[in-house]
C-alpha cells in the first residue's frame, strides 16, 4: 500500500510540475493517505471487535463489515478482481453462512434473541484461557506479525517474476484480462482445485448434516401469515437484475475484471434471496440436474483440458486459435458449478426444489 | 520366437516409457473424475465404478512408475506453459514410491470400505466420492512442482480428511473432525503466508526454481518457519499432535487407514521435499539438530502414549505420531557427509513400510471392531476364531513398526541407524534403537491380550460377527507387502535413486 502510495505521489509530482498544479495535488496525495490510514485502523479495529466480542449476532455482523472493508482496501491495492470477489464471497455470501449458522445455533438452545452472549452449554466447563497463555500466544504472534513486516519492507523486488511474464504473454492466453489468463490459462489446475474445493465441502456439509429441517427461512408462508406486500415486486425486479449482473460479470472477465467466480457469487446470491422468501425450498437429495450441475464445471474442465494432450501439445492446453471460446465455454458452466454449491451450503441441503404456490 | 517375444517385450517398454509423461497428468485426473462419476450416476446404482476407478488409478500409476524407473524422472508442463508462468508436474523416484504406496493401500482402502462401511450401517454415498478426491489430491501432492498449487491441494487433503474422519457421525467424530478442521486450516495459512513471502522474495513459485534463487536471509528463515510449522500442525508433528488420535480413532477403519498411513504421511513428504529441495541453504547443522530433536521427542512421547491406552486404535493413532518422528530424522543426518545417503534411502523407505504397516494395523482393528463392536485390549482375551487371520495382520504389521527383522521395517530402520552410526551421530542412534524398544513394548502389550486366557466365568454372550472373506484377508496382504520390503530392498532403493536430491548426491562423488 505504502509504495503504491509512494508511486501516486511521485507521478503526481511529475505530472503536478508540469501543469503547474503542484500543491492540488500534494493535497489529494495528503488526502489519499488518510483515507488508507483510517481504512487500515478501521480494519484492525474491527477484527479486534469480532474476536474479543461477547456477543455472537454483534461478531457476525462485525465480521460482514469487516468483508466490505477488506474489499475497499482490496480495490485501494490495485485488485479489482479481488475487491469483487471479496464483497460477493467474503462479506456476502460467508455473512449471510454465518447468520443462518446462527440462526441454528440459537435455535436449538430456545430461543434466546438475537442479542444473547455466547455461553457454553450447562455443565461444560468454562471457556476461559489462562492469562499466561493468552499473554504468551499474544506476545509470539506479535513478534511474528513484526518479523513478517520487517522483512516484507525490506524486500527486493526481484528481477523477473511470474506475474510480469504472466503479463508479457497475455497476448497468447487468449484473453484479455491477466486474471483471468492466470486462473484459465496458464495455472488453470489450481481452479479445477478450487472449484473441486466447493464441491467437497458441500459433500462434506452433507456428511455431517442433520435432518433436514423442512420449515426452513420465511415463517409468512405458514397459512395463517400474508408475505410483507414489498417482497413480491422487489423479487420480481432484483431476480433479472442478479442474471443480468451475472452475465454481465461472466462476459467481462475475459478483458476486464470480473469472472466465473464473482459471476457465480451473484447468482448464488440470487439464490439465497429466493431460499429466504420461499422461492426455493431445500429437498433431502439433489435431482439428476443439481448433480450435473455440481459436477459439471470441474468434468467439462478437465475433459477439455485432458483432450489438450492429442489436439494441442499438453494437458490443459487449448488448441491454438481455439482458447477465447473454450475459456468462456468453461468459465460460463463453471458460473453453475460454483453457484450452487454455495447456494446449497446456505440452504443446508442436498438439492432444492421450487415452491408450488 | 524368443526374438520376437523380446522385440514386442522392448517395444512394449518404449511404449510405456512414452506414455508416462502421459500418465503423470492421469493419476490425479483419473481418480478426480471417477469421483465426479460416481457422485453422478449415485454409488447404489454402479457399485462396480469405485473399484474400477481404483484399478484404472493404479495402472496410469503403474506406468508412471515404469517410466520413471526406466527413463528417470518425469515431467508435464501443465498447458504447455514453462514454469514460473505454469504450473509443472514432476516426478522423480521419491514421488514414484509414494505413488505406489497410495496406489497399493488406495486399492486395498477401496476393496476394505465397501463390505465394512455397509456392515457398519454407514452410508458410501459420500464416502466414494470423498475418498477418490483424496486419493487424486494425495498423487496431486506427490507430483506438484509449484508451491501455491501445492496449497490448493493440501487444503484439498483437509477438506476431504475432515468429512472422512467425521463419518461416524456420533459427537466424539465430529468434535475431533473438527478440531482436526480448525488446526489444518490454520496450519494451511501459515503455509500460504510463507509461500507469499518466497514468491516476494524470488518472483517464482516453482520448487526448483525458488531452491535456486533462495539466499539464506532472513525472509528464507521467516517463510521456512511459516511453512514447517504450518505443515508440522497439518502432519501432527509434536508439539501439534493434538487432532491426531481422536480424529484417526473415530473414524470408520478404512478412513483411519487412509489418513494414518497416507494422508498426514503426504504432509510430512512435503515437509521433507521442501527442506531438500526448496530450503537446502537453510539446512544448517542446528537447523537438523533442531528438527530432528522435534522428531526424537515425538517418537519417544507417541510411543509413552501408545502403552497407556485401553483400545486398539487409539494405540495405533498415536504410533504414528511417534513413527513421524523417524522422518525428520533425515534432517540432521543428511547434512553429514558420511550419513547423507544411507539416512535419505532409510527414510523414504520408512515411508512407504510405515505406510503399509499402519494400514494393515488400522484395518485389522477394524476387522476387530466388526466382528466384536468394541476395540477394547481387554475384550481381546480369549481371542474369537473369527479374528485369528486379522490378529495375524496385525501382529505382521507390529513387527514392522518395531522393525523387527526381516520385516520392512528393520531395514529403514537399518538404514538411518546405520547412517548414524557411520557420521558417528550416538545420539541418533541411541534415538532409533530405543524408539524401536518402546515400539516394542506397545506391540507385545497389545499381542500379549490376544494370547492371553479368557477370564474365568467368561461367557460369550453375544456371538463375533463374522467377517467377510475380502475384509479378513486385505489387511494380511498389506501386511505380508511390509514383510516382503525387508526380503529385498533393491526394486525401491533403486527407483529412490532417480532424481535424488542434490544435498544427497552432492557427497557420492
Amino acid at each position: 500500500m505504502i509504495r503504491a502510495l509512494a508511486d501516486d505521489a511521485v507521478s503526481g509530482a511529475a505530472t503536478g510540475a508540469a501543469t503547474g498544479a503542484a500543491t492540488d495535488l500534494e493535497i489529494a496525495a495528503l488526502l489519499w493517505w488518510a483515507f488508507d490510514g483510517l481504512l487500515a485502523l478501521g480494519l484492525l479495529g474491527l477484527a479486534y471487535q469480532v474476536v474479543a466480542g461477547r456477543q455472537l449476532f454483534r461478531s457476525v455482523v462485525l465480521f460482514i463489515i469487516y468483508g466490505l472493508l477488506m474489499a475497499v482496501a482490496w480495490a485501494r491495492l490495485a485488485a479489482p478482481d479481488l475487491a469483487l470477489a471479496e464483497a460477493a464471497i467474503g462479506a456476502g455470501l460467508t455473512g449471510a453462512l454465518l447468520l443462518s449458522a446462527y440462526r441454528n445455533l440459537i435455535g436449538t438452545d430456545g430461543e434466546e434473541g438475537p442479542h444473547a452472549p455466547i455461553t457454553p452449554p450447562a455443565g461444560a466447563p468454562p471457556m476461559t484461557v489462562p492469562r499466561w497463555a493468552a499473554l504468551f500466544a499474544a506476545a509470539l504472534a506479535g513478534l511474528l506479525v513484526a518479523g513478517i513486516g520487517w522483512v516484507a519492507v525490506g524486500l527486493q523486488p526481484p528481477e523477473q517474476t511470474a506475474g510480469r511474464l504472466a503479463l508479457e504473454q497475455l497476448a497468447e492466453s487468449g484473453v484479455e484480462n491477466p486474471v483471468t489468463a492466470v486462473l484459465l490459462n496458464f495455472r488453470s489446475i489450481d481452479t479445477i482445485g478450487e472449484v473441486v474445493v466447493l464441491f467437497v465441502a458441500f459433500l462434506a456439509a452433507r456428511v455431517v448434516a442433520q435432518e433436514l429441517d423442512h420449515a426452513g427461512p420465511g415463517d409468512w408462508l405458514r397459512a395463517s401469515q400474508r408475505e410483507p406486500l414489498l417482497v413480491g415486486p422487489l423479487i420480481a425486479f432484483i431476480a433479472p437484475m442478479a442474471v443480468l449482473v451475472t452475465g454481465y460479470l461472466l462476459w467481462a472477465g475475459g478483458h476486464q475484471p470480473g469472472g466465473a467466480f464473482q459471476a457465480g457469487a451473484v447468482l448464488a446470491a440470487l439464490a439465497v434471496l429466493l431460499r429466504l422468501t420461499g422461492r426455493l425450498r431445500p429437498r433431502l437429495e439433489p435431482t439428476l440436474l443439481e448433480r450435473s450441475v455440481l459436477v459439471g464445471g470441474v468434468v467439462l474442465f478437465s475433459a477439455i483440458g485432458l483432450a489438450g494432450a492429442g489436439l494441442a501439445g499438453a494437458v490443459l492446453e487449448y488448441p491454438p486459435g481455439w482458447d477465447y471460446r473454450l475459456i468462456l465455454l468453461i468459465e460460463t458452466v463453471l458460473t453453475l458449478s460454483i453457484a450452487l454449491p454455495l447456494a446449497l451450503l446456505f440452504s443446508g441441503s442436498g438439492g432444492l426444489r421450487q415452491e408450488v404456490r | 520366437m524368443s526374438s520376437e517375444f523380446a522385440d514386442s517385450g522392448l517395444m512394449t517398454a518404449e511404449l510405456l516409457t512414452a506414455s508416462a509423461e502421459l500418465a503423470l497428468p492421469l493419476v490425479f485426473f483419473v481418480p478426480l473424475l471417477t469421483a465426479l462419476l460416481v457422485f453422478w450416476v449415485g454409488s447404489t446404482r454402479a457399485p462396480w465404478l469405485p473399484p474400477l476407478g481404483a484399478a484404472l488409478t493404479v495402472a496410469a500409476a503403474v506406468v508412471l512408475i515404469f517410466g520413471v524407473a526406466n527413463g528417470g524422472p518425469q515431467s508435464h508442463h501443465l498447458g504447455g506453459w514453462q514454469p514460473p508462468l505454469g504450473i509443472e508436474l514432476y516426478a522423480d523416484g521419491f514421488a514414484a514410491v509414494m505413488i505406489a504406496l497410495t496406489a497399493v493401500v488406495g486399492l486395498a482402502v477401496t476393496l476394505y470400505a465397501g463390505p465394512y462401511l455397509r456392515g457398519k450401517g454407514l452410508s458410501l454415498e459420500h464416502f466414494w466420492p470423498l475418498w477418490l478426491i483424496q486419493w487424486a489430491t494425495l498423487n496431486g501432492i506427490f507430483i506438484s512442482a509449484d508451491l501455491f498449487n501445492l496449497y490448493v491441494m493440501l487444503e484439498l487433503l483437509t477438506l476431504t480428511g475432515a468429512p472422512l474422519a467425521a463419518m461416524a457421525a456420533d459427537r466424539a467424530a465430529l468434535s475431533a473432525a473438527l478440531r482436526y478442521m480448525l488446526l489444518a486450516l490454520l496450519g494451511s495459512l501459515a503455509y500460504l503466508l510463507g509461500v507469499a513471502l518466497l514468491y516476494g522474495a524470488t518472483g517464482s513459485l516453482h520448487l526448483q526454481e525458488v531452491g535456486a534463487l533462495l539466499e539464506a536471509d532472513a525472509t528464507a528463515a521467516i517463510a521456512a518457519a511459516l511453512i514447517t510449522a504450518g505443515l508440522f500442525a497439518k502432519a501432527a508433528i509434536f508439539p501439534l499432535h493434538i487432532w491426531l488420535m481422536p480424529a484417526h480413532s473415530n473414524a470408520p477403519a478404512p478412513a483411519s487407514a487412509a489418513l494414518s498411513a497416507l494422508v498426514a504421511k503426504a504432509v510430512v513428504y512435503l515437509v521433507l521435499r521442501l527442506w531438500l529441495w526448496v530450503f537446502p541453504v537453510l539446512l544448517t547443522a542446528p537447523m537438523g539438530w533442531l528438527i530432528g530433536g522435534i522428531g526424537a521427542v515425538a517418537i519417544v512421547y507417541g510411543a509413552v502414549q501408545a502403552m497407556r491406552q485401553p483400545r486398539l486404535k487409539p494405540v495405533i493413532a498415536y504410533s504414528t505420531i511417534a513413527q513421524f518422528g523417524y522422518l525428520l530424522l533425515l534432517l540432521p543426518l543428511v547434512v553429514l557427509p558420511a550419513a547423507a545417503l544411507p539416512a535419505w534411502q532409510g527414510a523414504a523407505y520408512h515411508a512407504v513400510v510405515h505406510g503399509l504397516a499402519k494400514a494393515a494395523a488400522f484395518l485389522a482393528a477394524g476387522n476387530m471392531i466388526y466382528a466384536l463392536g468394541h476395540d477394547r485390549l481387554e475384550g481381546l482375551r480369549g481371542l474369537t476364531p473369527y479374528l485369528s487371520v486379522s490378529m495375524l495382520a496385525l501382529a505382521l504389521a507390529f513387527a514392522s513398526l518395531m522393525g523387527m527383522p526381516p520385516t520392512g521395517g528393520f531395514l529403514s530402520k537399518w538404514l538411518l541407524l546405520s547412517g548414524a552410526i557411520a557420521a558417528e551421530q550416538w545420539l541418533w542412534a541411541a534415538v532409533v534403537i530405543v524408539g524401536g524398544l518402546l515400539a516394542a513394548v506397545y506391540a507385545f502389550r497389545v499381542l500379549a491380550y490376544v494370547h492371553a486366557a479368557p477370564p474365568s466365568g467368561w461367557v460369550e454372550l453375544r456371538a463375533p460377527r463374522r467377517l467377510p472373506r475380502i475384509m479378513e484377508w486385505t489387511p494380511v496382504v498389506l501386511a505380508l507387502l511390509a514383510l516382503l520390503l525387508g526380503v529385498s530392498g533393491m526394486p525401491l532403493l533403486q527407483l529412490l535413486a532417480h532424481g535424488a536430491p542434490e544435498i544427497v548426491t552432492q557427497w557420492a562423488e
